[in-house]
């Protein structure tokens, strides 16, 4: 398969040449390495879910020119079950195999893995994660989609404390993304004046039961809890402390979605006086709710943020490629900030204005809370 | 007192799946000498076919546990015939890397046909009953009572049955059996049939409280094969137990000290236990 590829490829090129400089599209690849097997292989096919609607929409539209020349995309997705050292050896191939511009990447451990070495191999990482130490690197070829989730803990811990108490509870989970959470909104809380009375994070990859943890959390009779994870075990976890008789509020870490994780437990009643990230289905703008009628048609899903962001980023990309007329990866970099800002809107559901100087992605941050059994959006 | 007792029921409830699922991985391991590490994609098979029966079909939620031990037992016996069977004469290694291998061809096909979003089946027992600030949820109650009646009717099975009996006499003396005559082949089949019907049972029993994906079986797999080691490679009741102090020690620990801790609780004990017993708490053959 692979090498009848090469061979098609070779043959294409050979041809190409042959015609001198006839208008053919050429394919240009861009690279994915992400979790496609195991316990979060969801989460990854959500992303490139996104990357695929975009290239899909990309070559309907008869590709895109460079120079004058017509090219179409290719994702080459390859699976690194969240692991660092799979995702290196995965950029690795791909640059030599694929010869990639760009890598999306949906995990922080793999993003610092591959900033190791993505200047020097030169080539662009498209960096999926909220972390807010990957562009404070200064790594040059790094762009961060999402917004950090510093802004996160401080507008939650602001609202969590002024409405509902400063009891707080750690529930949270074990994995590096969650503990770098866990730690700042520590810091935070108590520098608010606030109280950690307890600290369990649940291991989603090793419990099979999170009952024990969450009573723990619910026995010191918390105001308000902090969870996080995945959304459907996050979703678990807020369903088991109502269970047992826990009415407090909680603050749901940025992995979560509140959408998601009241599909779990039938309903957002449950999750009544939750702070957490605004859904993507809460968006009452034209860009957000456009892309999820065309998401759900392609694959009958409603979409999350992850398809949402890396749908734009790929288009992105693909507009600065063009205008910049190039596919070297520092060119690009420097075209990428105008490009989304002036990208047809129906292409960016998150309306991103621009990308800072340090790479990260320039988006308004809301946040929702969970009133009365609706989502209610609040600026910040 | 009330945490006390709390954790007892949490312990209980945790041992009791874990123990199920111990069971069938020692039937096997104990009767016919291999590992399978595929026991753990049985059990996630398990859990989608309930799902199935219960949410596409629509039909109750023991029917949908019968129906779902039924195919898993008998995926159990397809791969009997069509791999184990098959390399009866090969050393050991290969049994190994055959089991590694339907477990990735399990998890393959079930990722195919559901994809992998996490899904959950709710069963009619989603209650919580407050016994004085005891949270006991019906599920749980129902986990312990089906383990109870379970490990009882496979010990009579075992025992007063001559379909039990053979398995036994395998267990014991492989040359002896085949000495009196019993059917290597139908042994065989059986217990990976009883195998997989225990695993799809726990999954059912247990899927109410998690959540039902492809990667599932890696969260109990691992826990079994501790559990078979401390108990005694093939003990039925070395898994019985194995699986409660697994289940104690999580719950306990997860209180008392912290959830982040309490597999090195749990992994301790083994270490305490076999340098103490090196041969399993239940040595083999206990039967």
């Amino acid at each position: 398969m692979k090498t009848a590829k090469k061979l098609g490829l070779a043959v294409a090129v050979a041809t190409t040449m042959g015609m001198s400089s006839a208008a053919m599209a050429e394919e240009v690849n861009i690279g994915f390495s992400g979790p496609l097997s195991g316990g979060a292989a969801l989460y990854g096919e959500n992303v490139l879910s996104g990357l695929r609607m975009a290239a899909d929409e990309i070559n309907a539209a008869g590709g895109f020119d460079i120079d004058g020349e017509n090219h179409t995309i290719n994702i080459e997705a390859l699976d690194d079950q969240y692991s660092p050292a799979q995702a290196a050896t995965n950029a690795k191939r791909l640059v030599q195999e694929s010869n990639v511009p760009a890598i999306f990447i949906p995990h922080s451990g793999g993003i610092f893995a591959l900033m190791d070495f993505n200047v020097e191999d030169d080539f662009l990482i498209m960096a999926y994660t909220s972390v807010p130490t990957i562009t404070e690197q200064g790594n040059p070829l790094t762009v961060r989609i999402p917004p950090t989730f510093d802004g996160y803990v401080n507008a939650f811990t602001d609202y969590a404390i002024e409405n509902w108490g400063t009891k707080l509870a750690m529930g949270g989970a074990t994995h590096e993304y969650a503990k770098i959470w866990a730690s700042m909104i520590e810091k935070a809380w108590t520098a608010k004046g606030g109280e950690v009375v307890a600290k369990n994070p649940m291991d989603y990859n090793k419990s099979a039961d999170f009952f024990t943890g969450v009573s723990r959390l619910v026995s010191e009779e918390p105001d308000v809890m902090f969870v996080g994870g995945a959304s459907e075990p996050t979703g678990l976890v807020m369903q088991q402390a109502r269970q047992l008789g826990y009415e407090g509020a909680f603050i749901m870490m940025d992995q979560a979605k509140i959408g998601e994780a009241a599909n779990v437990v039938g309903g957002l009643e449950l999750l009544e006086d939750t702070v957490g990230v605004m859904p993507l289905g809460a968006y009452q703008t034209d860009a957000a709710q456009n892309f999820i009628k065309r998401y759900e048609e392609e694959y009958g899903k409603t979409p999350g943020s992850e398809a949402a962001f890396n749908y734009l980023a790929l288009h992105g990309l693909v507009e600065a490629m063009e205008e910049a007329d190039s596919m070297d990866p520092t060119v690009v970099r420097a075209a990428l900030g105008d490009a989304i800002g002036n990208m047809d809107v129906g292409k960016n559901p998150y309306e991103v204005e621009g990308v800072d100087e340090k790479g990260g992605f320039i988006t308004a941050p809301t946040m929702a809370i969970v009133k009365d059994g609706e989502i209610v959006e609040k600026e910040f | 007192m009330t945490t006390f007792l709390q954790q007892v029921f949490n312990g209980l409830t945790l041992g009791s799946i874990y123990g199920l699922v111990a069971l069938g991985l020692t039937l096997v391991y104990g009767i016919l000498h291999i590992p399978n590490f595929a026991h753990g994609a049985l059990y996630m098979v398990g859990a989608f076919m309930s799902y199935f029966f219960m949410v596409d079909m629509g039909v109750h939620y023991w029917i949908a546990m019968a129906g779902s031990a039924v195919v898993v037992a008998v995926l159990g016996i397809i791969c009997e015939r069509l791999v184990f069977h098959q390399l009866r004469n090969s050393p050991p290694i290969h049994d190994k890397i055959a089991a590694i291998g339907i477990l990735l061809f399990l998890e393959a096909m079930v990722h195919m046909f559901w994809g992998s979003e996490f899904r959950r089946m709710s069963s009619p027992f989603g209650g919580v009953m407050n016994l004085d600030g005891v949270y006991l949820r019906e599920q749980g109650i129902l986990i312990i009572a089906s383990t109870v009646v379970l490990v009882v009717a496979l010990n009579l099975f075992l025992r007063k049955t001559m379909v039990g009996a053979t398995i036994i006499a395998m267990a014991q003396n492989r040359e002896g059996a085949f000495l009196v005559g019993i059917d290597a082949n139908r042994v065989a089949m059986m217990t990976f049939a009883i195998s997989g019907g225990l695993a799809a049972i726990a999954a059912t029993l247990y899927a109410p409280l998690n959540l039902v994906y492809p990667a599932m079986g890696h969260l109990v797999i691992m826990k079994a094969f501790v559990i078979i080691i401390l108990g005694g490679m093939g003990s039925i009741p070395g898994a019985i137990v194995g699986g409660m102090i697994i289940g104690f020690a999580e719950a306990f620990g997860g209180y008392y000290i912290s959830t982040a801790y309490k597999d090195v609780i749990a992994f301790s004990l083994l270490v305490v236990i076999l340098s103490i017993r090196p041969q399993g708490l239940f040595a083999k053959g206990a039967h």
